[in-house]
């Protein structure tokens, strides 16, 4: 025991007895392959969250036999990791959620439990308008300050709008992935596949640029 | 690998305070704890992230205290802890206008307005640009501006590291770990770091340094492949293979929003007396946003400290 330290963990508790309201699943996808990374230290850190809060529950699948689930939830790689509520939100992590990636963890586990996204009402109602399919991908590291900012802000668009599925990809993690996305500065995110940007944009630009995206489409 | 999260931030329904703080770097991490501590309502208003500039560092290791050295997130996450701990309300907006002049002071964000009846302002530096060609082209595609964002994509690559002060020694020591080359250029005839951190540059191997050369362009296709400089003593122009170039040329003052509000010198940072008052009664600044001859985490913090104190005489607390 002990990635947490003492005075963190008592911290988290408390915080989470404020927010959480509703049960929050924890859906990991892990592999024994030896070409994971930190597989065995992602499921340490969400062993230990799973800790802090009773309503909080911790399921792990195997990504390479649990193949009914890693259906059902869409998973492509591993470490994969879902934070659910009342349903799927699209909330994704590939890859470890470390460093400044594990504020992201902790942040989403209270939106979710709180039940709806920290968002601005103005907000919310622009991104409920959109009506086509948007898919995210959040390239980041764990050292960088900003990354949060882009992973928060598509995983609370996500929560807003079943349309919009947003990933945390853990650019380390997955080089070929990062490569074929030609990712050389974090964050770096991509909407559906042809537009990108980079940076942590507040919310509002963000989504002017998935309304741009959308008009290309 | 660390677990890294700050307090939840807030999200405030008061409109009205005593002190509001711009920007929560070092310098108005510290005004907030002496301003809380005094008793005065306090909010800090940050358009990124708490930590400011320092947060995006490695390590700091001549900042007092820390003998081993201490990450620049941690160090700035704990002055965060602090100043919540001691009731200082953080909120994630950026100011985009303020109103000095009626009473009390009107500050205008992204998302919201704010009254304070006194002000510090603690918004810090940007990295400069270059502005040469190729620059704006190859952002993100090769050039960078945080190392410790970005240093995991140049493993085994060759990198260019621009500008030989503190920052741009200590982000390229940094950037060894995972570079196979570093070529560090600077346009004056002599590196400006600190002695240490050039005697520990010049021990690393695979370093070269390429001292009065002035970077002319970045040149590539899709993504850099190579940074153009200029001998500044022969006028001599050559290309140096880069996969990566990382940019410490100096830092610009993120006071546009001030623009005509305040006094500032030609470079727009702001100026301020021994008091650090600006020149508006009851607005102060403090940290590397004002005109001074260092700017580090030691000063800011000192900075902070004294505005908040004489804030707080101000206000008659
Ligand atoms: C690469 C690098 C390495 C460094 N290494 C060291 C070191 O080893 N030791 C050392 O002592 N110092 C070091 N420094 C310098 C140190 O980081 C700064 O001196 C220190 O951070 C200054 O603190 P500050 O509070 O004045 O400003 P900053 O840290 O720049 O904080 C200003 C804050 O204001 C926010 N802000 C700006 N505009 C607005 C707005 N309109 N609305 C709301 N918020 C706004 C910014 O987002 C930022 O968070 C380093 C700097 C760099 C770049």
């Amino acid at each position: 025991m002990g990635l947490l330290k003492e005075e963190d963990r008592k911290y988290l508790i408390d915080e989470f007895s404020k927010h959480i309201k509703n049960p929050v699943k924890i859906i990991h996808f892990t592999s024994e392959s030896n070409e994971c990374m930190y597989c065995k230290e992602t499921m340490e850190i969400l062993k230990e969250v799973e800790e802090l809060h009773d309503l909080i529950t911790l399921y792990i699948y195997n990504f390479d036999t649990d193949k009914d689930m890693v259906e059902k939830y869409g998973i492509e790689m591993f470490p994969a990791t879902v934070i659910e509520g009342e349903k799927d939100y699209g909330i994704k992590f590939y890859g470890i959620p470390a460093g400044y990636e594990f504020s992201s963890l902790i942040e989403d586990i209270m939106d979710v439990g709180e039940g709806k996204p920290d968002l601005k009402e103005e907000t919310v109602n622009a991104v409920k308008d959109i009506n086509k399919p948007v898919h995210l991908k959040i390239f980041v590291t764990p050292s960088c300050p900003y990354c949060p900012i882009a992973v928060r802000t598509a995983h609370k668009f996500a929560m807003a709008n079943e349309n919009i599925k947003s990933d945390m990809i853990e650019a380390n993690e997955f080089p070929e992935l990062s490569q074929r996305y030609n990712v050389y500065a974090v964050p770096r995110v991509v909407i559906n596949e042809d537009r990108y940007f980079e940076g942590a944009l507040p919310e509002n630009q963000f989504l002017n640029e998935i309304l741009e995206a959308l008009k290309e489409g | 690998m660390e677990l890294i999260f700050g307090p939840s931030t807030q999200k405030s329904s008061k409109r009205e305070y005593d002190a509001i703080i711009i920007g929560a770097g070092p310098a108005g991490l510290t005004a907030a704890i002496y301003l809380a501590r005094a008793k005065l309502s306090t909010l800090i208003l940050e358009k990124l992230v708490p930590g400011g500039l320092a947060a995006t560092t490695d390590k700091i290791e001549n900042y007092p205290g820390f003998p081993e050295g201490i990450g620049g997130e941690e160090l700035t996450s704990r002055m965060e802890k602090q100043a919540v701990n001691f009731g200082v309300d953080i909120v994630l907006e950026e100011v985009l206008d303020v109103d000095f002049l009626s009473n009390p002071k009107v500050i205008k964000t992204s998302d919201s307005e704010y009254t304070g009846r006194g002000i510090i302002i603690a918004t810090g530096t940007s990295p400069k640009s270059l502005n040469v060609p190729g620059e704006q082209k190859f952002r993100g595609k090769g050039i960078s501006y945080c190392a410790t964002c970005d240093a995991p994509f140049f493993q085994d690559k060759e990198v260019v590291v621009i500008g030989c002060g503190n920052s741009g020694i200590q982000e390229g020591i940094y950037l060894k770990k995972f570079a196979k080359k570093i070529t560090f250029v600077e346009f004056l005839p002599h590196m400006t770091a600190e002695k240490v951190l050039q005697e520990r540059v010049r021990a690393l191997d695979n370093v070269e340094f390429l001292l009065n050369h002035q970077v002319t362009a970045f040149e590539g296709e899709e993504k850099l492949t190579g940074v153009r400089v200029k001998n500044r003593e022969t006028g001599e122009e050559f290309l140096i293979p880069a996969d990566g170039a990382f940019v410490y040329v100096g830092l610009k003052p993120n006071t546009d929003f001030l623009k005509g509000k305040i006094e500032m010198d030609n470079a727009g940072f702001i100026k301020t007396d021994e008091d650090l008052k600006t020149s508006i009664p009851g607005v102060f600044a403090a940290g590397d946003v004002r005109t001074t001859i260092l700017r580090q985490v030691a000063t800011a913090v000192g900075d902070g400290a004294l505005a908040a104190k004489l804030l707080e005489e101000e206000l008659g607390g």
